[in-house]
Order: C-alpha cells, then structure tokens, then sequence
C-alpha cells in the first residue's frame, strides 16, 4: 500500500471518529469503498473529496442545532449572541490553523523532508491562514461583527507568538 | 418537491434507473456518473433522508469488511420515473454536452 493510499485512509478513519452520528456510517461507507478504487491517487482524491462532504454534512447539522440553541426559545440577549458569534470565530480561526498543521503533515508524507524547508514552513503555517483570517474578517466584518472579531483575535494572537518565537530564536 | 434535480442528481437518479433491483455501490456509481464522492454523497444522504433510497451493509465473506449498498425504495422509483426521464433532455442534456459541470 503506497503513502497516497494510507494517507486516504487515515483521512477517513479520523473523519469518522469526528464526525457526528449521523455521519459515521457515511464516512465508513465511504472508508470501506477505498479497498476497490484502482490507483493510489484516485483513492486520496476519492477520501478528500469524501472528507469534505462528511465535514460540510456535520458542519450543517450543528448550525442547526447553533441555530436552534440562538433561536428566540432559548431567549438569548444580544450580549449571549456577540459572545457565541467572537467564541465561533476563535473555533473556526482554531480549526484552520489545525488545517494548516494537518496539510503540513500530509506534505511531510507525501514529500518527506520538504516539511523541513523554512518557505514551506512559513507558507503553510503563517503566511496562507494569516491572508484567510484578514480576507474573512474584511469580509464578515459587516454583516457578521462579533464573528470577525473573534477571527481578529486570533490574527492577533498568532501574530503575537510569531513575533515572541522570532525574538526568542534571533 | 421532495429533491432538488440539479443535474447531478438527475445524473444518479439515471443510474439507479439502470437495473433498479440490483443493490448498487457508492464507488460503482461513481464511475458511472462520473461524479467525485464529495458530490455523490451528499445526494445520496439526500436521497436516504427523503426514504427515496434505501441502504443496506452488504454480508460478505467471513473475514472481508461489508461494503454501503443502495438501492431505490418504492418511493423513490416512483420518484425518479416522474422526474429523471422528463428532465433527461434539459439537465442530463447539458452535462453530457459539457453545458454544466458534472
């Protein structure tokens, strides 16, 4: 079994324990569908793509159930609502530093060694989320304030630790 | 109406046309449709949660993991009879001539 394929499959064995139950016989459907793709890229294509749907599945599911918790029942105020929607965009700048950390243990798989190079590093873990967290915050500064506030936060606070690690490791 | 017939949906309701009694498997009808997993799942989670598919884990060889297998529940034949074949010319048309993206 090549290093594309086990890729594949680790993919979709951590997006079942993730996802909700809803999913999970989806997501190992499409884990067991794995043994009969022809081709060690075609199956890591097939567990990205099939990753992502299990993902936006489970992301649907529960702003659903945020919707249905922020709903006029639960009798939110307006400061509860800014709170959750700063709390949202701290987990949701959280979980795209997690994809870069992710994406830079796939490099490190499929490339070995690349994952050492300082351009890399830079690229994967600063400088590609950094852009995403300031075009998001522009983006949804309007229309979703607190949310992008919390996304600033987070631009700040990685920004923060680059600026201790450089000064430390001059 | 109970599904959104973008084409793709129609492209998969035309492969569950194609032998409707036979239980049919996700990576199969992807090669037959043509569409990626992370397009043909979520129609087919669609499809499940309206009760137009139903879905079974196949009891294979002792040793040898079951596979996902779907098939059309009564409904959902009747379903895809009414709409699949009528919207054939329109949206099947224009993906097969690369008029949409599959």
């Amino acid at each position: 079994m090549g290093a594309p394929r086990k890729l594949a499959a680790a993919l979709l064995r951590g997006v079942l324990r993730l996802a909700p139950v809803e999913s999970r016989d989806w997501a190992l459907a499409m884990l067991r569908e794995l043994d009969f793709i022809e081709g060690e890229w075609p199956a890591l294509f097939w567990a990205l793509s099939g990753a992502a749907a299990i993902l936006r599945h489970a992301a649907s599911a529960w702003r659903k159930w945020l919707k249905r918790k922020t709903g006029e029942e639960t009798g939110m105020n307006d400061t509860g609502k800014k709170v959750l929607g700063v709390g949202l965009g701290i987990l949701s700048a959280l979980a795209l530093v997690g994809c870069a950390l992710a994406g830079l243990r796939i490099i490190s798989i499929l490339f070995p060694g690349l994952e050492h190079s300082l351009w890399v590093y830079w690229l994967a873990v600063l400088a590609i989320p950094e852009t995403i967290f300031v075009a998001a915050t522009v983006m949804l500064w309007r229309k979703r304030g607190p949310v992008a506030a919390g996304i600033l936060a987070m631009v700040l606070v990685v920004a923060m630790h680059v600026a201790v690690h450089l000064t430390l490791h001059r | 109406m109970k599904l959104r017939l973008s084409p793709q949906t129609l492209l998969v309701l035309d492969a569950f046309l194609e032998q409707v009694e036979d239980w049919k498997y996700g990576y199969d009808l992807s090669r037959i449709t043509g569409l990626k997993s992370g397009t043909l799942y979520p129609i087919l989670m669609r499809m499940a949660e309206r009760k137009l598919l139903e879905t079974q884990w196949e009891q294979g060889e002792p040793g040898k993991p079951p596979r996902h297998m779907y098939r059309f529940t009564p409904d959902g034949l009747r379903y895809a009879r009414a709409n699949a074949r009528a919207n054939s010319s329109g949206g099947l048309g224009q993906v097969a001539l690369g008029l949409v993206e599959a």
